[in-house]
């Protein structure tokens, strides 16, 4: 009966043990993965900072300040600057002020539009192209 | 309207004394002329015409481009202290420490609305103010107020000495902007003297060698005076001695900007 009890006692230790060494086990595992999310938490960290640089954020929301117009092709700038004079414009109000065809301010306008320097607007059969800056923590 | 931008790769190259005392030849030949100061970072202006101001500014162009005015508000008429035969309006920049600081700060998108805001100013200028001549003082080098001016400019002239650092960087500046804006650019050689001529050439020649350097006219060559550098930027001889000949060439060089 002795010996019975002390052969059952052993065989629980060992399962606990066995159980025990599995839990670590786990645990270890469980350290490694919550130390790659650590890591990859970093990365992500690191990735909004670079979003937060002024380059960074410029090229997230283009401005056509005469600056950034000088980096663009002639085709391109002119159109944008032909719109510093109006509100908004039709590509043929943007071609009587730069002498070019209509055809050729809507092509270049759209692209404005496609680089998120310049705005569109429908209405009717109307098609307004316009510059309209966003103004953040301005004094 | 003829917009005038009197401009410099860089400062004590006589862009403010040209600009007032232009503004001044100008309004005396009976013109309506609007003078405003585009140098933010070192307004002068406001101490040049403080005479002629009878009360405290009441607007800068500071306060225009920042939205707290109007566009005839901007403009202050000092032709009658002068007595001239045209008009004389000016357009003053803030000089406090505060509005320079809040100027030279300011993001691409201000910048953007501030380029928009100045071609208003312009629009308005000629079709409600009857403006003959606009001339913008500018801020030497490639500042955003300055770039802005010459984007809204019909004619940009450079004022430039005969020194090679400004040499290199007129070119420069021609080259990265000008060129760029498409602008009609005049080049004036101020406080010209033969010894500090950097073309090795003869005097003659040195406007052609200048021509062909930076590929654009040079309109006027106009010695260095001495009781116009004695009176440095506060010079206003167009009005005080009308005959000198910094005046005549200033005249000609008037006339050479109205056939451009």
């Amino acid at each position: 009966m002795h010996i019975g009890m002390a052969v059952r006692e052993k065989n629980i230790t060992d399962q606990s043990a066995a159980m025990l060494a599995k839990i670590i086990e786990q645990l270890k595992l469980l350290n490694e993965k919550l130390d790659s999310l650590n890591k990859n938490n970093d990365k992500l960290l690191k990735k909004f900072d670079v979003l937060n640089e002024p380059s960074i954020k410029a090229s997230l929301n283009p401005q056509a300040d005469v600056m950034t117009l000088l980096t663009l092709p002639a085709s391109l700038r002119k159109t944008a600057m032909a719109l510093y004079r109006f509100r908004r414009a039709t590509a043929d109000e943007i071609a009587k002020t730069t002498g070019r065809l209509r055809a050729v301010e809507s092509t270049s306008a759209n692209q404005l539009v496609r680089m998120g320097f310049i705005k569109k607007k429908r209405e009717g059969r109307i098609v307004y192209f316009s510059i309209e800056p966003k103004l953040e923590d301005e004094k | 309207m003829k917009t005038i931008s009197i401009h410099s790769s860089r400062g004590g190259t006589g862009k403010t004394v040209i600009a007032t005392n232009l503004a001044c030849v100008l309004a005396n030949r009976g013109f309506n002329v609007a003078l405003l100061d585009f140098d933010f970072r070192a307004p002068s202006l406001v101490i040049i015409f403080s005479k002629a101001l009878n009360s405290p500014v009441k607007y800068w162009l500071n306060d225009f481009l920042n939205g707290r005015c109007k566009e005839v508000q901007v403009l202050i008429d000092i032709s009658n202290f002068y007595n001239l035969k045209g008009k004389l309006q000016v357009g003053l920049a803030n000089p406090s420490v505060e509005a320079i600081n809040n100027l030279t700060q300011k993001s691409q998108a201000w910048e953007t609305t501030a380029v928009k805001k100045l071609f208003s100013l312009l629009s308005s200028l000629n079709s409600d103010m009857g403006i003959d001549y606009c001339i913008f003082d500018t801020s030497p080098g490639v500042q955003y107020s300055s770039v802005n001016a010459l984007a809204s400019s019909d004619v940009c002239v450079i004022i430039m000495n005969s020194d090679l650092v400004d040499l290199t960087g007129t070119k420069n500046m021609l080259k990265d902007i000008f060129d760029i804006l498409d602008k009609k650019t005049v080049i004036i050689l101020n406080k010209f003297s033969p010894e500090n001529r950097v073309v090795p050439n003869k005097e003659s020649d040195f406007a052609f060698k200048i021509e062909e350097i930076l590929k654009h006219p040079v309109i006027s060559k106009i010695p260095c005076y001495c009781d116009v550098l004695q009176a440095q930027r506060m010079a206003l001889l167009a009005i005080e001695r009308p005959d000198h000949p910094f005046v005549r060439k200033l005249e000609e060089v008037a006339d050479k900007i109205d056939k451009l």
